[in-house]
């Protein structure tokens, strides 16, 4: 028989039986209402961060479009390039490996330094692909792909690198490209695409470009890539054709850094003695150096020189020197190479064809006459005084010919280049009126110039003035500008617009770097036809009239002659009692005090075809050391 | 006790044996299959379409595991009376040899001749034993007082804190529980159980400062996974993923990415579960569980059904050890719960807590054949 207590505890079991099945029915309850949660209602939160395990997208750049000159040569392409990949896992001794690799072939340095930093800042310990160096030739490749036994752990992969087969001829035009990067997003596959980073590169990036493509990579937790597809497939990049003619452009970098110089070979002794007293010369080809008059061993000119089609505006030459050649860039750039280009203190990464500016000396008066006979001042005949220096106020102004020029009127003005003439001018005409002509001729504006960085120049008047300093035009800034001295800055580029437009005489021509494929359609320049046909008349006598200031630079060709102006631009300011000791001669004055020689002109004289400009930075002056350089690209134009 | 009424048949072993096999449980049988079938295939699944290296000893157990399952089952449930005491002192004293002799860098397993045992997981077994010899011995006097619930408090608590300085949370806090769970069941009363609840949770600072820091970080990461996703928090956030990822009918068979591309951890062990919650979706993780569900309310009837107290509360121990698997294992791994290292009995692998669930159910059989009087 059972007593009172048993079944007490009989009951209170079955109580506590029924109690226990309906907690444990709840929870099995909350555990499939999870599930349920988990599987169903956020189902695709979780599909999706499973499918970001599952795969990793890396981006496949296309090939980069080529950059070509007017006739198909090539500026910049692609070669194979061979990179060296560890396949890196923790327990690899890294260093013995490298040791290992660099007595079969040579590692450069920076590659060394930049695959040990990579290997520091490994955040785990996940094994994955680290580059040792992009720069594998064929020949290395071979050499460690015939010992691969001793090496399971590199592997090799092919990339394209960027080639600029003409080297330090146009790496001003064509620019260069660099690895991708943006503050913002930090995206490692994003370093290893190359975009444009100067000149054309950069202008045409986006068609040079092309499309990326993508690749799905199946990875494990630990990094290992098990399977890959082409999930999106690259467009490759579409050529650029630009203007530029290499064989001109090669023979106007090597005639512009010559000058008046000679070259020589260092063997010589003589020069090899002199070589090593100095510090920092720039050798021709490795081998050769250029000497002046005085057999000095001397750096090569810089400068720039502009040849421009007056009729279509397309540049076929723009040398900007000293150069630079884009093919460091796309090696992984050696610290002395990039040290040569930053440090050198005539600065070769400027494009002085564009983006440097200059006072443009009396390669401007054709646009100070134009001005005056524009609005009538003066006629052809208007004749002007010059006895060596006009008095303004307390102050004289000084003409380059010591002794003046005597009574003269424009088209001799012109020819000799007289400053006198051009003060009263520019005293008659005023300075607003000039810089209305200047613009219309191209000075002071920006082009549509197929390239990022270019210079505005200055082209002053009152408003100018006043807006910048607060302070009132004074008549002798109007001297000074009339002669292009003073606040009056061009650029090369602006220059040969300057002269195109005066030779073509009906459209006001801009300059482009791309070849223009339909007859491209110009504003009318609206100058009287008249004005400028007497303006070429004058820069013909610089020429070939017996006063011109370039007189002794004829192509001296029956059928082809040039037309042009000199102009020598004072750097510095001369006080007059230097003026009065005499002047020091430009040779042996320090080469920063030197004046700038400029010449711009245009040829044939008949039916104009190609106008030039070119800067002799510190050259001297115009006439002898510019002009002759004008004269020279002009005979190989024409073939003379 | 057996049916000797067939005039046929002698007092012969075999009839014996005949006639409890009659009497045993199928439904329990079937589900025991089910499972430790799901368990060889989803092991097959993990090593990635391999029997080796753990579903081919996962079957090999098994069938191990069942005869043991069937001898047990054909011994009569007196004898687990007899030994419970002697088998509580066994299981106590392998604990505290584990702390002698044990090895793995924590101290967990005893290893013996090639096999590694782990004995916190027998000690299930013997407590839920001895505490049903213990409350049907004192069921003869009195239940209701508060004094006859001193000892088992302390038969609960040694093996328990044993085993959490192994150090082994999951299984600790598991055979705390089955033994509460006990004591509730057999009458201990309302109000204590309310006392106590208050009196743990006040407590909780004071467990806190005692806890290993690897623990604290598990029940830290657990409140916020994203604290540390490479860490510890990877284990439960990828297995989010991979259970979430599954959907209703799942990636199919063989194709989970979770578990194909090892971002599961332990997906052969504590974390099957995922493997089968990608592999075949809702509907294959809820069968999984509603399988579970049935084991355990067959198990739960037989224990409602016998009369003799030891009898019912060792049937109400395993039914409700298995269902304490179950629910640690599920809520660890969706994230439910803070991640304790608790497997899922039959599925996963693991050689011991396949043998205690079954040891359990070969006891739960053997008293379903001997036990019952009707």
């Amino acid at each position: 028989m059972k007593n009172k207590g048993q079944k007490k505890l009989e009951r209170t079991v079955s109580r506590r039986f029924i109690f226990l099945s309906l907690l444990k029915g709840s929870i099995i309850g909350t555990i499939g209402w999870r599930l349920f949660d988990l599987q169903l209602v956020e189902n695709r939160k979780y599909e999706k961060l499973s499918d970001d395990n599952q795969f990793n997208y890396r981006i496949i750049p296309p090939e980069r479009g080529r950059i070509l000159d007017r006739k198909m040569r090539l500026l910049a392409g692609n070669m194979d390039g061979f990179s060296l990949v560890l396949n890196w896992n923790k327990d690899l001794n890294v260093h013995q490996i490298i040791k290992k690799i660099s007595n079969i072939i040579i590692l450069n340095e920076k590659d060394i330094i930049n695959f040990f930093n990579k290997i520091r800042h490994q955040k785990n310990n996940y094994s994955k692909k680290i580059l040792i160096t992009k720069n594998l030739s064929q020949k290395d490749v071979s050499k460690l792909a015939v010992r691969s036994i001793e090496f399971p752990e590199i592997s090799f992969s092919m990339s394209k690198r960027r080639v600029y087969p003409q080297g330090i001829i146009a790496g001003h035009i064509t620019g260069y490209t660099g690895p991708y990067s943006d503050k913002n997003i930090q995206n490692s596959s994003l370093n290893e695409i190359e975009v444009g980073k100067r000149g054309i590169e950069k202008y045409f990036d986006v068609q040079l470009r092309g499309e990326f493509g993508r690749k799905r990579n199946e990875v494990t937790s630990k990094g290992h890539v098990i399977d890959s597809q082409i999930y999106e497939n690259t467009k490759p990049g579409l050529d650029v054709q630009v203007s530029l003619d290499m064989k001109l452009q090669a023979f106007a970098v090597e005639r512009l850094e010559r000058g008046n110089y000679e070259l020589v070979s260092i063997r010589n002794r003589k020069i090899k003695k002199q070589i090593s007293k100095l510090k920092k010369i720039t050798f021709v080809n490795n081998n050769y150096v250029f000497i002046n008059k005085k057999k000095k061993v001397v750096n090569p000119q810089s400068g720039s020189l502009i040849v421009m089609d007056v009729n279509n505006g397309e540049i076929l030459c723009s040398v900007s020197s000293p150069g630079f050649d884009p093919n460091i860039f796309s090696r992984d750039l050696e610290v002395n190479e990039w040290d040569n280009v930053k440090n050198n203190l005539r600065s070769p990464l400027l494009n002085r064809s564009m983006a440097g500016v200059y006072p443009p000396g009396s390669t401007i008066k054709m646009a100070v006459a134009l001005a005056a006979l524009e609005s009538g001042i003066i006629d052809y005949k208007t004749k002007f005084f010059c006895n060596g220096s006009k008095e303004l106020g307390t102050s004289t102004f000084h003409c380059w010919a010591k002794d003046g020029h005597g009574n003269l009127n424009l088209m001799q003005a012109i020819e000799q280049s007289c400053d006198v003439f051009f003060y009263e001018l520019g005293l008659k005409v005023g300075i607003d009126k000039i810089a209305v002509m200047m613009k219309k001729l191209g000075l002071g504006q920006y082009y549509n110039v197929q390239i990022h960085d270019k210079a505005k120049g200055v082209v002053p008047n009152i408003e100018w003035k006043l807006k910048r300093d607060g302070l009132n035009w004074s008549l002798g800034e109007t001297l000074n500008a009339s002669i292009g001295q003073g606040y009056l800055l061009t650029t090369p580029l602006q220059l040969v617009t300057m002269v195109s437009r005066i030779a073509n005489s009906k459209f006001a021509v801009s300059p482009s770097l791309v070849m223009s494929s339909e007859n491209k359609k110009f504003n009318e320049l609206n100058i009287n036809v008249e004005h400028l046909n007497f303006i070429k008349k004058a820069m013909e006598k610089v020429v070939v009239g017996t006063n011109g200031t370039a007189r002794h630079y004829k192509i001296g060709s029956k059928n082809i002659e040039m037309a042009g102006k000199t102009g020598t631009v004072q750097v510095v300011r001369i006080s007059e009692a230097e003026r009065e000791q005499g002047l020091i001669k430009n040779e042996d004055r320090p080469w920063k005090r030197r004046d700038h020689a400029l010449f711009v002109g245009y040829a044939p004289v008949l039916n104009p075809r190609y106008a030039v400009s070119v800067v002799v930075e510190h050259g001297g002056s115009g006439s002898s050391v510019a002009a002759p350089i004008a004269r020279d690209v002009f005979k190989h134009l024409f073939k003379l | 006790m057996n049916r000797n009424t067939n005039k046929f048949s002698s007092d012969t072993m075999i009839t014996i044996i005949f006639s409890k096999f009659l009497k045993i449980n199928w439904v329990i049988i079937f589900c025991l299959i089910f499972l430790g079938l799901v368990g060889v295939a989803s092991l097959y699944s993990a090593a990635g379409s391999d029997w080796n290296p753990w579903a081919k000893n996962h079957l090999i157990r098994l069938i191990f595991g069942f005869c043991l399952m069937f001898v047990i089952a054909f011994i009569p449930s007196k004898i687990f009376f007899k030994y419970s005491i002697l088998s509580f002192f066994i299981g106590v004293g392998a604990l505290i040899l584990v702390k002698f002799i044990g090895s793995g860098s924590v101290q967990r397993w005893i290893s013996y001749g090639g096999i590694n045992f782990q004995p916190s997981e027998i000690m299930k077994l013997s407590l839920i034993l001895i505490l049903a010899k213990y409350f049907d011995h004192i069921s003869k006097i009195q239940l209701d007082k508060l004094s006859p619930y001193i000892i088992p408090i302390f038969i609960i608590l040694i093996p328990g804190f044993l085993v959490i300085s192994q150090p082994d949370l999951g299984t600790g806090l598991t055979l705390i529980l089955l033994g509460l769970s006990i004591l509730f069941f057999v009458g201990i009363s309302m109000k204590l159980v309310i006392f106590s609840i208050l009196i743990s949770f006040a407590s909780v600072p004071f467990i806190w400062q005692q806890l290993y820091e690897y623990q604290k970080n598990r029940i830290l990461v657990f409140l916020n996974p994203e604290m540390d996703s490479l860490g510890s928090g990877y284990q439960i956030i990828q297995s989010k993923i991979a259970i979430g990822s599954g959907g209703l009918f799942g990636k199919g068979f063989l194709l989970g990415s979770q578990s194909r591309l090892n971002y599961l951890p332990e997906k052969h062990t504590d974390f099957i579960f995922t493997l089968i919650s990608e592999e075949l979706g809702f509907f294959g993780s809820i069968s999984i569980i509603l399988v579970f569900c049935l084991l355990i309310t067959s198990i739960m009837k037989i224990s409602f059904k016998v009369e003799c107290l030891f009898s019912k509360v060792v049937v109400f121990g395993i039914g409700f050890l298995i269902f304490l698997y179950l629910s640690l294992n599920i809520g660890m791994v969706c994230g439910l719960l803070p991640v304790v290292g608790a497997p899922l009995p039959l599925v996963s692998y693991g050689g011991t807590s396949l043998l205690t669930v079954l040891i359990g159910v070969g006891m739960v059989l053997s008293i379903n054949i001997h036990d019952k009087k009707v």
